[in-house]
């Protein structure tokens, strides 16, 4: 961050591509493997290898209970410690973390975190009562407080390893072949001690929403420098004309402990389907938190996010999503706030190649810290037979301390011929003219600042569906602007 | 003089008082010349002079409809302001004087600066005053920050009003009442408290309730703006109320609805200063002075009468 801290106060890099980018090249892990054969005979050792990669996959691979796993965890083990041993930590000159610096986990003592079942069951982690939800401990699926009454028939909640035989064959069909991942993909499909699923049988529609919660228990501080990671994994299958809502928090147990978490959440809707997706990640500033969002969607279906991110020191969400059918919709809504020392970083890739795509995307984020910074790399591709694909875009940044950062990266890029695509990308202090109409009604300067700093963030957290997750969201993010402004002024 | 066209346009109606007497705008005799009058403005002085001396005495003995007991509320003396980034003169040496209960019509042609005088006497900060003095209930208004104008009570609505995305309407009418209350020393109210307040004022404007989850101003449409800038009027109460082209955009249905509103909302204590090209809405609030603002002089002439 050094070279951006001597430049002026606003550094913004907006650079969108409208052409097609010539083909980045090929990447190792590109390869597919489709069984478990490749493990028999494992592929020739990449000619550099990282020091600190090695250590990290023999403390994980250490850490892992040895008994046999599951066929689809097994392969999905497989398939990420090939890839991971041939992918080096990433550097700022690596592109995808051009703005991001990850040198708060590499500076630290990683440890994997292991927990016995006992210690689980002795925790007395609170579940929300009302809905079904699964918890996560340090990555560590703690199964005795699901509540599974309310689901409908067939659907399925709960460990990989408990799911029927016909589960168990339609999840190994999807896991584990993923291009697009990057080394963070790789850890947590190499580290992940269970694998949560999710899935709703065709034509099922589940009224209430599944609550996925991560809890972040174990935790160094900063002189210790010690960093626990943990892998959770969850993976939703919402089966031809199903739907299903689910509402991730991710939470630490304090507010300075210094972890590390790596989730990873893989969608797969089946045409006419649909997911609804809350994210809510509220960790704690002093934590790491890198989480992958995969989405594969068949024709019709629609998948829609809305993201609120405040937590970590350095936190970032990578979106895919990928079409597998035409005449699919995707809603995407991200609102990301640094009030401290904060990198809140979305990297989101939409991928069309099918006909009559839709999409809207909206990132909005707030950076109210001089050492803050706020990352968006949007990238759009709309391929050859993509044609007639509706894709929409927009960022909006709110940069309120001088040296504030906001990087932002709008990208198209289209091949087909028949498109219609926008994007756009704002980055302002608040509008003159809407504090003027505050003051003009007797509402003070301050007032009048606070609450339009907190309805920029409203509109999307106003996009959550369900109302008990956005007026929690909604207290948190004012409680963290009532504090970042009663220190600043 | 262009002024006076407007006047025998309405003599043909009711008023009583001959235009000249009407000129009560009393300030050309009380003001002295200042030194940095340009040669213009010289002109424009020289010219009003000219046009209301013979009023300046009888104006004493309350010929014209004005109450010579009422208590002046807002005074323009000499008011010259600019544009803050241009620094082009947009105001150049208005004078007004409104006193309690008073309705007051300003008109005149497109940029003559009539929405630019009732933006300069709220604060806007787009404009700068250069020169004159303002004073309102008795105290140096342009000493004042905007909030504290409107807490003072004075209250504009904006011609076209600016959209929040994400902050409510109930929310923004709550924010802004309870600063009000608190200036007065009174305990702010509660949202529940705050509905039941506001719950008789929608009536008054003619509004639904779902009215006030929506996002201030955002996707209003023209005629909803407008009741929006009177409904705040009703909740917060005025001393004095600018109405800003209020009857611009609106159908004969709705600028009747928003008339009848600001007339309900009028006490014989509370004054309206009405900016407007249009004599219907004069026809539903019927002011006892209306001022032409002169594009060339961009003076304030007077052609009060007591349309009673």
């Amino acid at each position: 961050m050094s070279v951006l801290s001597f430049t002026p106060h606003l550094h913004v890099h907006v650079s969108p591509i409208l052409t097609p980018k010539p083909k980045p090249k090929p990447k190792l892990n590109k390869l597919r493997i489709s069984s478990l054969q490749t493990f028999a005979t494992p592929p020739p050792l990449p000619s550099f290898s990282d020091p600190f990669v090695l250590q990290l996959a023999d403390s994980l691979e250490d850490s892992l209970p040895s008994s046999s796993q599951p066929l689809p965890l097994q392969k999905l083990r497989d398939f990420s410690s090939q890839t991971l041993l041939s992918t080096p930590w990433p550097s700022r000159k690596d592109e995808p973390f051009r703005f991001t610096d990850t040198s708060l986990i590499k500076s630290s003592l990683i440890e994997p975190v292991s927990h016995s079942a006992q210690f689980l069951d002795s925790l007395d982690v609170s579940g929300d009562t009302q809905f079904p939800n699964l918890i996560f401990i340090d990555g560590f699926l703690k199964e005795s407080v699901l509540n599974l009454s309310n689901l409908p028939d067939g659907v399925y909640l709960g460990s990989l390893l408990r799911a029927s035989d016909r589960i168990m064959e339609r999840v190994s069909k999807f896991i584990g072949d993923f291009k697009w991942g990057d080394l963070f993909w790789s850890i947590n499909g190499m580290g992940a001690p269970d694998l949560g699923v999710i899935y709703v049988p065709a034509g099922c529609k589940v009224e209430i929403p599944i609550y996925l919660k991560y809890f972040s228990v174990e935790g160094g501080n900063e002189e210790s420098k010690k960093l626990p990671i943990s892998n959770p994994r969850v993976f939703v299958l919402v089966e031809e004309g199903g739907e299903v809502g689910i509402v991730e928090e991710f939470v630490g147990k304090e507010g300075n402990a210094c972890y590390w978490a790596n989730p990873v959440l893989e969608v797969v809707i089946g045409g006419g389907g649909k997911v609804r997706h809350s994210y809510v990640q509220s960790q704690s500033l002093r934590a790491a938190h890198i989480k992958w969002t995969t989405v594969r969607q068949e024709s019709s279906s629609t998948y829609e996010l809305v993201e609120v991110s405040t937590g970590g020191k350095l936190s970032r969400h990578n979106v895919h999503v990928q079409q597998l059918g035409p005449e699919t919709v995707t809603e995407v809504s991200t609102f990301h706030l640094s009030v401290t020392e904060q990198t809140q970083d979305l990297h989101s890739s939409l991928v069309f190649d099918y006909p009559r795509g839709y999409s809207r995307q909206l990132h909005k984020c707030i950076v109210a810290h001089p050492q803050g910074q706020a990352v968006f790399d949007g990238n759009v591709k709309v391929n050859r037979y993509a044609q007639q694909t509706d894709a929409g875009q927009l960022t909006r940044s709110l940069l309120l301390e001088p040296r504030a950062t906001v990087n932002v990266k709008p990208n198209l890029q289209i091949i087909a011929d028949d498109v219609k695509c926008s994007h756009g990308a704002a980055i302002s202090d608040l509008e003159e003219s809407q504090l003027f109409y505050f003051q003009a009604r007797g509402i003070d300067l301050k007032t009048a600042r606070k609450a339009l700093v907190f309805s920029f963030g409203a509109e999307v957290i106003g996009r959550f569906p369900y109302p008990s997750v956005r007026k929690q969201a909604e207290s948190h993010v004012k409680q963290l602007l009532e504090t970042a402004y009663d220190s600043s002024s | 003089m262009a002024a006076l066209l407007p006047c025998t346009h309405f003599s043909s109606a009711k008023f009583t008082f001959l235009p000249s007497s009407s000129s009560a705008i009393t300030i050309p005799a009380l003001r002295p010349l200042r030194p940095r009058l340009n040669h213009r403005r010289r002109l424009s002085l020289n010219s009003i002079r000219a046009s209301v001396s013979t009023v300046d005495s009888p104006l004493a003995s309350s010929t014209d409809g004005r109450d010579e007991k009422k208590k002046p509320l807002l005074q323009v003396t000499d008011l010259t302001a600019i544009i803050a980034e241009s620094r082009q003169e947009i105001i150049k040496g208005v004078n007004l004087l409104v006193n309690e209960g008073e309705i007051h019509a300003i008109m005149g042609k497109n940029g003559s600066g009539k929405s630019t005088l009732s933006k300069v006497l709220v604060g806007h900060p787009d404009y700068e005053v250069t020169g004159g003095s303002v004073i309102f209930k008795g105290e140096n208004l342009l000493e004042m920050e905007p909030e504290e104008r409107s807490l003072a009570g004075l209250f504009m609505s904006f011609q076209s009003p600016v959209e929040i995305p994400g902050v409510n309407n109930i929310d923004f009418l709550q924010m802004a009442y309870n600063a009000r209350r608190r200036q007065l020393g009174e305990p702010e109210l509660g949202p529940i408290e705050f509905y039941a307040y506001i719950y008789p004022k929608l009536e008054l404007v003619n509004m639904k309730t779902d009215f006030l989850n929506r996002n201030v101003n955002e996707g209003f449409s023209g005629g909803e703006k407008k009741r929006n800038e009177i409904l705040q009027l009703a909740v917060l109460g005025a001393d004095l109320a600018i109405l800003d082209e209020i009857d611009s955009g609106l159908d004969v249905d709705a600028l009747r609805d928003v008339a009848q509103a600001v007339n309900g909302i009028l006490t014989s204590k509370n004054s309206v200063l009405m900016i407007t090209h249009y004599r219907r809405l004069l026809e539903f609030i019927k002011p006892a002075f209306i001022h032409i603002m002169d594009l060339a002089w961009n003076i304030m002439n007077c052609c009060g009468f007591g349309m009673t």
